[in-house]
């Protein structure tokens, strides 16, 4: 039936999925974990920082560590801008109105880019060296493979020490858990939150080069289902919970990649159905994911 | 003669019906057929707004997958009543023989409301096991639900034609269907309001502890509320199709929910004619605006319009445009004690 | 010119009206009390002055500096912190993060020295450092909240119900250290349900009901009212 090396491939390519997967569920979570949003925003951060990147490498022709940068800043940048511009009047309120502006500004995005851009998809090339094949034992892949997971894994130890250890990141942690104590004890809520989103963002932007990178190709509206996967990623993982996202993340990746792999031909179409059926066997049967808590209602 | 204001809820209700339908058979025999079909989407979208009206702007739950139930009431609809005559040409075989088989077409009412039926069985699925969480797990199951419809729409190419979707769909929509089917929608939600139900799912967007400690199950009157938008929805998605002529999977998109939810937001969610205000100015807009953007070449130009009315109206005009001023407020139900 | 002003304040939760018309002023270097019947509104006092809630009228002056419009952690800056009632420390975090949150906006070198001082005030946090904290015990949570509020280098310390369902040892304890904080110069507002215990360390009363004023003095004073000591020291 599948042999060793097409498991393998297989296992491979959920691993990188399942990384961007991770990152982006890091950067909700983070947010969602402070103001109870489900920014649907975020996905648009990856389509701006795909965009960006390609404008700048292909389009301009700059050299690619500039273009990398300039995503990853003007990623943080928008995020901060949503954050002052979109959000934080609303703070307070009802969930449901963070909710609804987060989709406003995530249409807002998408066909600003579209009209930027001309709806039409792009071939994304990055530099030679990231698409060079390598062959390991019969299993292919291509430098950008181990570019994504590599500087995903750093991406997520970098941040696993930042809320750990300084002082910004576990005021983060505490804000999460109570917004009032987090002011009482004299953290400037809109400051930390405000750290949460160009930190997600900036994140979110290189997603969308990593995402460019892997599937050579960028649209107006690669941005979306991502987005939305990545909070189906969180859900799993458990809601509230950092190292949940990011588990939550490997787990869809691979879920996603192994049943498009090992299904029968004709379920490949399928494939954002089974994330969704997925979610909800999930809520179904543990809606607190793996590792979050039980949140209230 | 008595004041308007003194008039009972009732009377009211029949008047305003008569005076609709008046005006609508004025519109009817004087204007032009474009202006018609405009007036005739605008009742579409209406009942479509005024269902999610009733799980977003009356219980606090927020659904983004009223596009998966229009889509749901619109094949079924469809199926039911597509030409026997054509049912060959069109390979459309998977029709079970407890719908009517292959021989039997369907009369446009009964096909309708079947697919409201099936559409709020849908939403019972997907309710039951959400509706317990907290209201942003409903909105991404929802979401969820709609990609599953639509993807469902697209495999199942024995029953849909898939991605080509379904042409010739025969045109029994019109202005009188749809309009009588939007008094509907707006008596059922306002009697329903109006009951004991209607004032629980009230205490319920309040505050569901407040709610549960007057004992109210909240989760009985959140499936209830979303399994009767659901059924409208799929009236609506039913009506959609024999106006449209023509359904493919990927209209049914996040861009149709979101065109409902900017209708609600900037109507007035929790208002009983605020939905129809949403549905017109945005249906109108697009009319206007769809020549500049295709004359222009500037594409995404009218979403982005809406996008920016609707984080407009959030920022600034919570209530949305008919909230303040509600000329239908009187159907609202009384508070105990209130104003 | 007292350390605190509190000038005619309405606060309101909603529509519905918590204080009326409230104004009292904290003298430096003392412990006040402020006592009352359950919703009174007293615990909403503090969160006025803390800044968690915004008064809708009326001024509130710290060291004369007008501080009405300042957001809670402004407030922490300029020398206010509030040990709220039911103490809400940050259960998930660990004893020791939580006393380094408490010095927060503080970037000056002397935090280390301040961390020894909590440790000698309340040995317990040292031997439970990186404890999460949401699994202490009732009393070294009162204990951690103590520290973290002492972590910002308060002039004015709000405690709202320190004893509240803590052992007698316990609020023993914590009233010794009460006093070892005054002691080190540091002012204290206090909220207190054991009129008895609040008799005893303040220097001055006050006396609420239903959202307003209903007397002050110094404590003997206030305690020979008949009303008063029916009210609270049961006949
Ligand atoms: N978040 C809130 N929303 C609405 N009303 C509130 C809120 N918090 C307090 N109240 C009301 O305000 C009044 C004052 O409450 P407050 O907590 O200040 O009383 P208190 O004097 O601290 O009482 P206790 O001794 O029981 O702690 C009470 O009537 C209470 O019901
Ligand atoms: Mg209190």
């Amino acid at each position: 039936m599948f042999t060793a090396t097409y498991v393998a491939q297989q296992l491979l390519n959920g691993i990188v999925l399942g990384s961007m997967y991770a990152l982006l569920a890091l950067g909700m979570t983070v947010v969602y974990g402070i103001l109870r949003l489900i920014n649907f925003a975020h996905g648009a951060l990856v389509t701006v920082g795909a965009f960006t990147f390609f404008g700048i490498f292909v389009v301009l022709g700059w050299p690619f560590a500039l273009a990398l940068v300039a995503a990853l800043v003007v990623g943080g940048v928008m995020g901060f801008l949503l954050d002052l511009v979109g959000y934080r009047k609303l703070r307070g309120g009802p969930e449901v109105s963070l909710l609804i502006t987060s989709l406003g500004i995530y249409i807002l995005l998408e066909n600003f880019i579209k009209l930027l851009a001309t709806p039409q998809p792009y071939a994304f090339r990055p530099p030679a060296f990231l698409v060079q094949l390598h062959n390991v034992g019969g299993v292919a892949f291509r430098t950008v493979d181990v570019f994504i997971v590599a500087v995903s894994v750093l991406i997520m130890v970098a941040f696993a020490l930042f809320v750990k250890r300084t002082k910004l990141g576990i005021a983060m942690r505490a804000t999460a858990e109570s917004v009032e104590a987090a002011q009482l004890v004299g953290i400037g809520v809109n400051q930390v939150v405000a750290v949460a989103f160009v930190l997600g963002s900036a994140v979110a932007a290189i997603t969308g080069f990593m995402w460019g990178a892997k599937y050579g190709q960028i649209s107006y509206d690669m941005g979306f289902m991502a987005g939305v996967k990545a909070f189906v990623a969180i859900v799993i993982g458990g809601i509230g919970s950092i190292p949940g996202a990011m588990i939550g993340g490997f787990i869809l990746g691979l879920v996603e990649t192994l049943a498009v792999g090992f299904l029968p031909p004709g379920f490949a179409e399928y494939r954002d159905a089974i994330v969704f059926t997925l979610l909800i066997l999930v809520l179904l049967l543990r809606p607190t994911g793996i590792m979050g808590r039980k949140e209230a209602v | 003669m008595r004041r308007w204001t003194s008039l009972p809820g009732g009377v009211k209700f029949l008047l305003g019906i008569a005076a609709l339908f008046l005006v609508l058979f004025i519109a009817n025999s004087t204007l032009n057929r474009y202006v018609l079909h405009v007036i005739t989407l605008i009742g579409i979208y209406s009942v479509a707004t005024t269902s999610l009206n009733l799980t977003n702007g009356y219980t606090g739950l927020f659904s983004l997958g009223h596009a998966g139930f229009m889509a749901v009431g619109a094949y079924v609809a469809t199926l039911l009543t597509f030409p026997v005559r054509l049912r060959i040409a069109y390979n459309l075989p998977l029709l079970p023989s407890f719908l009517g088989g292959p021989e039997y077409q369907w009369p446009f009412l009964p096909a309708l409301i079947v697919g409201g039926i099936v559409a709020a069985i849908a939403a019972l699925f997907v309710g039951a096991p959400v509706l317990r969480l907290r209201g942003h797990y409903l909105s991404v199951a929802s979401l969820g639900f709609m990609v599953i419809i639509t993807t469902l729409a697209k495999g199942l190419k024995d029953l849909t034609r898939g991605a080509a979707g379904i042409q010739a769909i025969p045109r029994y929509t019109n202005i009188w269907w749809v309009y009588a089917w939007l008094v509907v929608t707006i008596y059922v939600i306002w009697r329903l309001l109006n009951s004991s139900y209607g004032r629980a799912m009230l205490a319920i967007r309040e505050s569901e502890t407040a709610a549960q400690s007057q004992g109210i199950h909240p989760m009985r009157y959140k499936l209830l509320s979303f399994v009767i938008g659901a059924f409208f929805a799929g009236i609506a998605g039913g009506l959609y199709a024999h106006f449209a002529r023509s359904i493919r999977p990927y209209e049914f998109s996040f861009y149709m929910t979101f065109h409902i939810v900017i209708m609600l937001i900037i109507g007035g969610a929790g208002t009983l004619l605020g939905p129809t205000v949403g549905a017109a100015i945005v249906i109108a807009l697009k009319y206007v605006l769809k020549p500049v953007e295709e004359g222009l070449g500037i594409y995404g130009l009218v979403e982005i319009i809406y996008a920016l009315m609707l984080i407009g109206v959030m920022l600034w005009r919570p209530e949305g445009i008919a909230g303040g001023v509600n000329p239908l407020k009187f159907l609202m139900p009384k508070r105990k004690g209130g104003s | 010119m007292p350390l605190l002003e509190v000038d005619r304040i309405h606060v309101y939760y909603g529509v519905i009206p918590a204080l009326v018309d409230l104004s009292l002023a904290v003298d430096e270097g003392m412990i006040v009390a402020l006592v009352g019947a359950n919703g009174a509104g007293k615990s909403t006092t503090l969160k006025a002055i803390a800044g968690v809630l915004r008064p809708r009228a009326g001024r509130i002056r710290f060291r004369g500096q007008d501080i009405t419009r300042l957001g809670a952690d402004r407030r922490v800056r300029l020398g206010i912190a509030l040990v709220p009632e039911g103490r809400q420390i940050f259960s998930t975090l660990s004893v020791r993060e939580n006393l380094l949150l408490g010095a927060y906006h503080r970037r000056d070198p002397e935090v280390k020295k301040d961390l020894e001082w909590i440790y000698s005030l309340f040995p317990v946090l040292r031997e439970r450092m990186h404890q999460v904290a949401g699994t202490m015990s009732g009393g070294e949570q009162q204990m951690l909240a103590f520290g973290r509020a002492l972590m910002s280098r308060p002039k004015l310390l709000l405690l709202d119900e320190p004893s509240l369902g803590l052992a007698p040892l316990v609020v023993r304890e914590i009233y010794r250290v009460i006093e070892q904080i005054r002691e080190a110069g540091i002012t204290i507002f206090l909220v207190e349900q054991n009129v008895n215990m609040a008799m005893h360390v303040a220097d001055y009363m006050y006396v609420m009901e239903a959202g307003q004023l209903k007397m002050e003095g110094v404590p003997q004073e206030v305690m020979r009212d008949e009303d008063i000591k029916r009210a609270y020291l049961g006949g």
